[in-house]
């Protein structure tokens, strides 16, 4: 039973920790390695807000996150666009940006286990024999609308098929006048929000400290590339199964050996099955 | 209404299109007529500006250098440097070759894509039409666009360019891989579309017979050079274009 529950809220929380990190590949072809730092970027925006200025914590929220859609949308105007196209410089420039973000929070003083966010809601409640607290199944709540959501605005709204139109032909879609640029920037914005929504939700269950940030990255890597890189669906899935792979890890084996799942996970992938699980680039090319 | 002045286009060293000239005005159909690697779908692209991001896209990933020279006037506007979407809105479609489809995305869905330039009313009226044109797709609306047959994937290609409100519709080898009867339907409602939408379409085809019938004007490339050209009476009345075209000697 306690497997079952932290198993998924621990997946819902590594799908939310994902699913940014692969709708931005997904569309755009661009690997942002600054996610975590967006991730971050929104936990220190909120405290901020919140602590220092004193606006009602709902408020702080959306705000930060308003912030890292446009720190998204900024980051692909004026950095990445140069670089599209070229893999390696993408890793590059979008990673430095993130190692900038992070390092620079540091330097500024960001540092210790003092950061907190307050929870939504006090208190917890018992599922069969194992106790949950309210915000952890907030979280799971809103994870799940969220990629409901994110499912209806992909196959009904006219900029979600955009997108999505996008995501799997570029150039195709550019002959129906859908502006790839355009498209890519909005792609690293939603991202960023994305990301963003994700700390909200899980930075309250922790401290807000810069380690995360590069925490996050890993974990959105693993599950995108056990997913197979573009593909949501697949990092939804993948989620779930390295969320549960975790938690039977910590209950049999010793929780310090968390970590070393998802990047198993990411190495037997790789070996197994390269292109992911609902991967399909790489089988595209092996038939060609 | 569509032209291209003087229209050369270089890959590295080797020329794709040598000095092409071709026009199509209003409500009229014009064939590009020409083997493999005769610059017809160079021509498209160049057309409706993908060479633009192809070119990009090259020097992005430091592949070939692509070099672009000559005019494109549409509606006595210089388009040359047009980025390719603006060139959507403005109303050139290009219709792809192998027609690349949205092949994760329904029949519906791919349509709605196509879509994205058109206000709802046009989208939704278009929708219609395009049923009533096709009304193969009707049964195969929820079906995968990777699981049709070619003819019904270059049907839903080409409502998907329609969608999209194009005041010129280029087609690039839609007949490609398609059974003489499916090309017969093809072109028939190609012709269907062109007087009820009155759009200008240019094709571009390798085998000039099925499309003949329905141009009004027509180009004959060679290795990147316009070699003939001439209403469909002119040239159905060559020699030179009977024999090597319809195989009649």
């Amino acid at each position: 039973m306690e497997i079952l529950v932290y198993g998924t809220i621990n997946s819902v929380s590594l799908a939310l920790m994902g699913l940014g990190f692969a709708m931005v590949y997904g569309i755009s072809r661009v690997p942002n390695f600054a996610h975590g730092a967006l991730y971050i970027v929104c936990g220190f925006v909120t405290w901020t807000l919140f602590h220092k200025i004193g606006l009602p914590y709902f408020i702080s929220i959306i705000l930060s996150l308003c912030v890292n859609g446009v720190l998204g949308i900024l980051m692909y105007r004026f950095v990445l666009i140069r670089v599209r196209g070229m893999n390696i410089s993408e890793i590059i420039a979008s990673y430095a940006i993130g190692l900038a973000i992070l390092e620079g929070f540091r330097f500024g003083g960001f540092r210790g286990m003092t950061y907190t966010l307050p929870v939504f809601m006090e208190g917890s409640l018992m599922i069969g024999s194992v106790p949950v607290d309210f915000h952890r199944l907030i979280m799971m709540v809103i994870g799940i609308l969220l990629v409901a959501g994110l499912w209806v605005f992909t196959h009904h709204t006219r900029i979600g098929l955009a997108l999505q139109g996008m995501a799997q032909d570029e150039r195709a879609a550019l002959m129906l006048g859908i502006d790839s640029d355009f498209m890519a920037m909005l792609a690293m914005g939603f991202g960023a929000v994305l990301a963003g929504v994700a700390a909200t939700l899980i930075l309250p269950l922790g401290n807000i400290v810069v380690e995360s940030g590069y925490h996050v990255l890993i974990m959105s890597i693993a599950v995108c590339i056990v997913g197979g890189l573009g593909s949501w669906t697949g990092a939804f899935f993948a989620a779930f199964i390295i969320g549960y792979a975790q938690i039977l890890t910590v209950v049999f084996i010793g929780s310090h050996f968390q970590m070393v799942v998802a990047l198993l996970a990411i190495i037997l992938t790789l070996i197994l099955k390269p292109s992911g699980l609902f991967g399909q680039q790489k089988e595209l090319e092996e038939r060609v | 209404m569509l032209e291209a002045h003087d229209l050369m286009v270089f890959y590295e060293n080797m020329i794709a299109l040598n000095n092409i000239s071709i026009k199509c005005d209003e409500s009229q159909i014009v064939g590009i007529f020409g083997a493999n690697s005769a610059g017809k779908s160079t021509l498209m692209y160049s057309l409706s500006g993908i060479m633009l991001d192809i070119r990009k896209k090259e020097l992005m990933a430091g592949g070939e250098r692509i070099t672009l020279r000559g005019e494109v006037i549409f509606q006595s506007q210089n388009i040359m440097n047009l980025k390719p979407s603006l060139r959507a809105k403005a109303g050139i479609v290009l219709c792809p070759e192998r027609r690349r489809l949205f092949k994760e995305s329904s029949v519906l869905e791919n349509l709605r894509i196509g879509g994205y330039l058109a206000t709802k009313a046009q989208a939704k009226h278009t929708l219609e039409y395009v049923m009533e044109v096709y009304p193969a797709l009707q049964k195969l609306k929820n079906r995968l666009g990777g699981f049709l047959s070619g003819g019904e994937q270059q049907m839903v290609a080409i409502g998907r360019a329609l969608m999209a409100q194009p005041k010129v519709l280029l087609l690039d080898e839609p007949l490609l891989g398609l059974s003489p009867l499916m090309q017969a339907t093809l072109i028939k409602s190609t012709k269907a579309i062109q007087k009820e939408k009155k759009i200008s379409i240019i094709i571009a085809e390798q085998y000039a017979r099925p499309v003949f019938p329905i141009v009004d004007y027509a180009y004959i490339l060679e290795n990147g050079a316009a070699v003939m050209e001439g209403t469909r009476e002119e040239l159905m009345n060559n020699p030179d274009v009977k024999s090597a075209y319809f195989g009649v000697s």
